[in-house]
């Protein structure tokens, strides 16, 4: 287990190192001047520009850019927004809004998705079933910011029933409807994956013994099938707690919740290369993390699978 | 780094039970629905609904989200009226000039900066000085471009300056500076109504990020606590204000949000008291549900397409006519405004003294037919026609489609094509003239007067590659003038050969809509720079 | 065994699929066209397929050939005249108009084009793209699977809209091809993991020792043995993925990093209305209707075929 987690952990560096320079040449190498962009109808003086550009590296090569950043990087500098402010301090502000919203949407997925999915794999083929499956279908289909209108519209303001934006006081209410929203897609897929996997298991051969046994069916499902229908839900859940966290471009942008996901939308608009890249880096890492993560928990699920 | 972010998410889980407990619903607040008016007494707390400011050092920011922070924080030299933008004194008791050229700021004795320090004429040498040194890289250098010694701080080589002192500032005693203009300018007072000119105290130098933070000032306000990036910026009432407009209000509490169309949402659902960029779209909305609590103000930014007269098929004026004759701006800021931006006739604002209704005369009406013949006659229009604009508002691309349907349809130009790209890609492209067709830009006015449309647009590092020695001549002789009257004069020929020659075709001129809450009044905004006057609101508590 | 290294990293389509097969026994032509023969009965007996086939049949008519359907439904005059701005649904026009005062109905139908062609264009991209890199990655095995898997890593963690926005930022003037590209630059890596973990399967199996042991070089037995029977679980998830794909597309249009004018689509008209919904909501709902309602066929179609593939959901 150690050998086998110290090993994915290698894999990550080149993985981190290509996806930060890959980034990194994007955002710097192309024609456009920041800082003139940031001035607007008004034409930035020759010395200040000069002044600008040196403290932001931007007239350097890109390999000497790059260079820089990871020097930087591994004395813990992200470097600096164009308004002067620490990108670390950046990530430090908006990452647990980030968190917040991932987490919310990521138990309501849980929760909402498994319950859902139990109801229509036990009920297959009836009413039950087909309305969960219609449901889910849908909300995988509808795109996420007709949904976040709609909701905002509705729940929030016609209905009144939530807030309709909010920034890190407006926790936990604030949270619920994007969170919702965010989680519409995902509880689709957990809802299916759990009922095709829990009709899967209970056509095993296992669960015929143990109804033969004349145990309560019940028993059988709580007891035998729910837990190895929920190793594939596990894995989706993982992975989808990694991009959850990764933040959550439209929700946030409609919502008003100032994430990881808007900032660096925003940063990628103003062309601001240290926060993108310092974004990204870390976003790649939790990633990665996540991974790691559901390969280890899959193997603590399911005793068949073992890593040495 | 690396491990930063798992240490904080497993701080925010750790956080997360004890929030669940604590959270508080957010309570109904008092007189909320209450639609009878506010009474005028002191004290009492509202929100303003804000977009992310860059800096909060006077000299460090043009935004006007900052300056509508800053309007609390510090008090300028000199103000402007919100009815009609005349000058009226601030920090300054007076600002003379026998000669336009050599200017005498006499202060205010006795005024602290909020941390107890005295501001004196040094407080504002210091702080111009400061902005107007290149290496500093602060963002409002350039208002301090007409100040003598301003080309000393800012070497066109970038080479590093021999001094960073202004040479035409000199503290004459502690509440009197005297200010030497490189060549006469009239409009000079106008310009100390911006928050650049505001004083600094010392810790700004030994500090200047923390300062940014938690900027110390000499306004009505104080900073309560530091500024919270993208959350909030919360003020307070000074209470060692001894100035000219003394703040009814005890606090104003600011909550940043990237999207204008939010703010306007949680204002509606009754979470914010008071913002004034409600967005063009939600214009019906705003006046259907916010009735008497909803005003529309001009403002003098102006919309523009600049054209490159360096192509050779923008270079007969003819060709640029017609293009303007082509687009409908009545149509468009009906459809895409909601009626709220203003049809432009003219280069300034309709609230700029010295404007003439109609000065564009027939170029800025909706002439389809006329326009069409207007470019057969010169000669038609070749080739594909890139339309270049900046991504930072979706409208832009909303009214450029509008005119882009109308070129197509009114002038017969088949090919029509976007080039969209963030400010940062158009901002230099325009600076190297390297478009290759009509660019979308607006002027935002640093002062109410036509002087600052003119320098501003026509000067002679333009993007359209347009010169005349007469319009140069004019301005120059309207800066030099002692009477407002004469100035406005010259100004006026100027303009009138800027629109003969239409290096620029003027669109339509902003205005701002604003929304305030049943809990606040005496809402009074101008146009210029100050924004909401927060001194002035009255709270219901 | 750590074969598995990358194969829990599944994102939202295939998860639904079940583990790569068993090496199946090995079949000729004919074995495998009686499989594919069952999979169509079973589609067509659904009343629900045919539904979503009819509705994607319909948006591909309108995508081909947009005229007669504008002919028919409404009275387009071809211009756009602001003096129609945002008008409501009538007799005459049933959509209404857009914000520039074009025919709505019109310009939805036009708008089916892109987005089709995007959806279309971007799978079978990354169709081809995957089943290679799959195939050499699960053959070779050892440096050019690691290398590979590497590669797919670094863009499997970039999140889609923020790689796409990136992008497509950085090259502004980029039109329906440069999208295409992008889209496939992000969406190979499920794909070509699920091609690879088949691939590892099957190239043990008992009929593909056989065929080596007859001589059969490499790229033989890469083409004509394990191709064939590796490649249909990637069909089933490059079925399902174009509805992804559309969607994908509308969203980077809704956030104004997507297609540009003079180019229409379902997104850009969803960008335009998202500030007037509240007052004029048709401008919103028609582009929803038909985006939503493509994606739905698209995803209940690929849902069907891979049913009818999966003898065990039978």
């Amino acid at each position: 287990m150690g050998r086998f987690v110290a090993r994915r952990l290698l894999y990550a560096l080149p993985v981190l190192l290509a996806t930060t320079f890959l980034i990194h040449a994007l955002v710097f190498v192309l024609p456009g001047d920041p800082i003139q962009g940031l001035a607007g109808d008004r034409q930035v003086p020759p010395a200040v520009l000069a002044e600008l550009h040196r403290r932001y590296h931007l007239d350097d090569p890109l390999a000497v850019q790059y260079a820089k950043y990871l020097g930087g990087l591994l004395t813990g500098d992200l470097g600096r927004t164009f308004t002067g402010e620490p990108v670390a301090d950046v990530l430090a502000g908006r990452w647990q809004v980030t968190v917040r919203l991932g987490l919310t949407a990521w138990f309501l997925e849980t929760a909402l998705g498994i319950a859902l999915g139990v109801l229509a794999g036990l009920r297959r083929g009836g009413w039950a079933d087909r309305i969960v499956l219609a449901g889910t279908t849908l909300a995988i289909a509808v795109p996420v910011y007709i949904v976040g209108y709609l909701a905002q519209l509705i729940l929030g303001v016609r209905l009144g029933w939530f807030p309709v934006s909010g920034d890190q006081d407006g926790w936990p209410a604030a949270y619920v409807l994007p969170g919702l929203v965010l989680a519409s897609f995902g509880v689709g897929y957990v809802a299916r994956l759990t009922r095709s996997s829990l009709l899967e298991n209970l056509r095993a051969d296992y669960v015929r013994t143990a109804e033969a046994k004349g145990l309560s069916r019940r028993r059988v499902v709580v007891l035998h099938t729910l837990r190895n229908s929920l190793v594939p839900v596990v894995t989706f859940l993982g992975v989808e707690l990694g991009s959850l966290m990764a933040g959550a471009v439209v929700t946030e942008y409609i919502f008003n919740l100032p994430g990881i996901g808007q900032q660096v939308f925003q940063s990628i608009q103003l062309r601001e290369g240290p926060t993108v890249v310092g974004i990204t880096t870390v976003l790649v890492l939790v990633f990665c993390l996540a991974n790691l993560v559901v390969d280890v928990l899959y193997g603590v699920l399911d005793p068949r699978i073992r890593h040495d | 780094m690396t491990t930063m972010p798992h240490h904080r998410s497993v701080r925010t889980a750790a956080l997360l039970a004890a929030l669940v407990l604590l959270a508080v619903p957010a309570c109904t607040r008092a007189g909320e629905g209450d639609d009878s008016p506010v009474p005028q007494v002191p004290g009492g707390a509202f929100s303003v609904g804000l977009t992310e400011p860059d800096h909060l050092t006077p000299g460090r920011t043009t935004s006007s989200y900052a300056l509508q922070v800053l309007q609390g924080l510090f008090d300028t030299p000199v103000a402007l009226d919100p009815g009609d933008g005349h000058v009226i004194p601030q920090a300054a008791t007076s600002v003379q000039s026998p000669d336009q050229r050599v200017w005498t700021l006499r202060f205010r004795p006795g005024a602290t900066f909020h941390n107890g320090e005295p501001v004196t004429a040094q407080s504002f040498a210091d702080a111009w000085d400061a902005a107007a040194y290149g290496p500093n890289g602060w963002e409002a250098n350039s208002y301090f471009a007409q100040i003598d010694g301003y080309a000393a701080l800012n070497p066109a080589d970038g080479r590093r300056p021999a001094t960073d002192r202004l040479s035409g500032l000199r503290v004459l005693d502690p509440t009197t500076l005297q200010v030497t203009l490189a060549a006469p300018f009239s409009q000079f007072p106008m310009l100390l109504a911006f928050p650049a000119f505001a004083p600094l105290p010392r810790a700004a130098f030994t500090d200047p990020d923390g300062y940014d933070r938690h900027p110390v000032g000499n306004g009505p306000f104080a900073m309560d606590g530091d500024w919270q990036h993208n959350q909030r910026i919360d003020l307070v009432r000074a209470a060692s204000y001894t100035g000219t407009r003394p703040a009814t209000a005890d606090a104003v509490h600011f909550r940043i949000f990237t999207s204008k169309d939010t703010a306007f949402t949680e204002l509606r659902a009754g979470h914010l008291d008071f913002m004034s960029t409600v967005p063009a779209a939600r214009a019906y909305e705003a006046k259907r549900t916010f009735g008497k609590r909803y005003s529309v103000r001009p403002s003098g930014t102006m919309d523009y397409l600049g054209l490159p007269l360096w192509d050779h098929r923008y270079a007969n004026p003819d060709v640029r006519r017609a293009i303007s004759m082509a687009i409908d701006r009545g149509g468009i800021t009906r459809a895409i405004y909601n009626e709220v931006h203003i049809p432009a006739d003219s280069v300034v604002a309709a609230m700029i003294p010295g404007h003439r209704a109609g000065a564009c005369g027939e170029t800025c009406g909706y002439q389809p037919v006329k326009a069409r013949e207007l470019l057969d006659r010169a000669g038609g229009f070749s080739g594909p026609m890139e339309l270049y604009f900046a991504n930072s508002d979706p409208t832009y691309e909303q009214w450029m489609t509008a005119v882009a349907n109308e070129l197509r349809q009114n002038l017969g130009i088949r090919d029509v094509t976007f080039r969209k790209m963030a400010a940062a890609d158009l901002g230099p492209i325009l600076n190297s003239r390297k478009t290759t067709g009509p660019y979308r830009q607006n002027w935002v006015i640093d002062y109410p007067s036509m002087q600052n449309y003119l320098a501003g647009l026509y000067n002679h590092d333009n993007r359209m590659g347009w010169r005349n020695p007469r319009f140069d001549e004019l301005l120059a002789k309207g800066d030099a003038a002692l009477t407002r009257q004469q100035s406005t004069a010259y100004y006026q020929q100027a303009e009138d050969i800027a629109l003969a020659e239409l290096p620029l075709i003027p669109l339509w001129n902003w205005q701002d809509q604003s929304v305030w809450s049943s809990r606040v009044g005496n809402i009074v905004t101008d146009p210029y720079v100050a924004g909401l006057h927060l001194d002035r609101v009255t709270v219901r508590h | 065994m750590t074969d598995l290294d990358d194969s829990p990293g599944t994102p939202r389509v295939d998860d639904v699929l079940p583990p790569p097969a068993a090496p199946p026994e090995p079949r000729g032509r004919k074995a495998s066209g009686s499989l594919s023969s069952d999979a169509w009965r079973e589609l067509r007996s659904r009343p629900l397929v045919a539904l979503c086939a009819g509705v994607v049949l319909l948006i591909v008519l309108m995508a081909a050939v947009p005229r007669p359907f504008i002919a028919l439904l409404t009275h387009d005059s071809g211009r756009c005249e602001l003096a129609d701005s945002r008008v409501g649904p009538s007799l005459d026009h049933p959509f209404g108009f857009d914000l520039q005062g074009c025919d709505y109905l019109a310009q939805v139908v036009r708008g089916s084009r892109p987005s089709l062609l995007i959806g279309l264009a971007v799978t079978c991209g990354a169709l081809l793209l995957s089943v290679l890199l799959g195939l050499l990655a699960g053959f070779y095995g050892g440096w050019v699977d690691s290398l590979l898997s590497r590669v797919t890593d670094v863009f499997f963690g970039l999140p889609f809209v923020l790689g796409a926005t990136v992008i497509l930022v950085a090259f502004p003037s980029h039109g329906l091809g440069a999208m295409t590209l992008v889209l496939v630059g992000l969406g190979w890596t499920t794909m070509t993991r699920v091609m690879r973990a088949q691939v590892i399967a099957l190239k043990d199996a008992d009929y593909v020792h056989a065929a080596r042991s007859t001589g059969a070089g490499p790229l033989r037995l890469m083409v004509r043995h394990i191709l064939p029977n590796a490649v249909t679980p990637v069909v089933v998830v490059a079925m399902l993925n174009i509805g992804n794909v559309i969607s994908g597309e509308a969203t980077l249009d809704f956030l104004g990093v997507g297609l540009q004018y003079p180019a229409l689509s379902w997104g850009l008209q969803l960008n335009a209305a998202q500030s007037y919904f509240l007052d004029f909501p048709h401008l919103l709902l028609f582009p929803a209707l038909f985006l939503s309602a493509t994606v739905l066929s698209f995803i209940l179609l690929g849902d069907a075929v891979r049913d009818a593939y999966d003898p065990k959901l039978r």
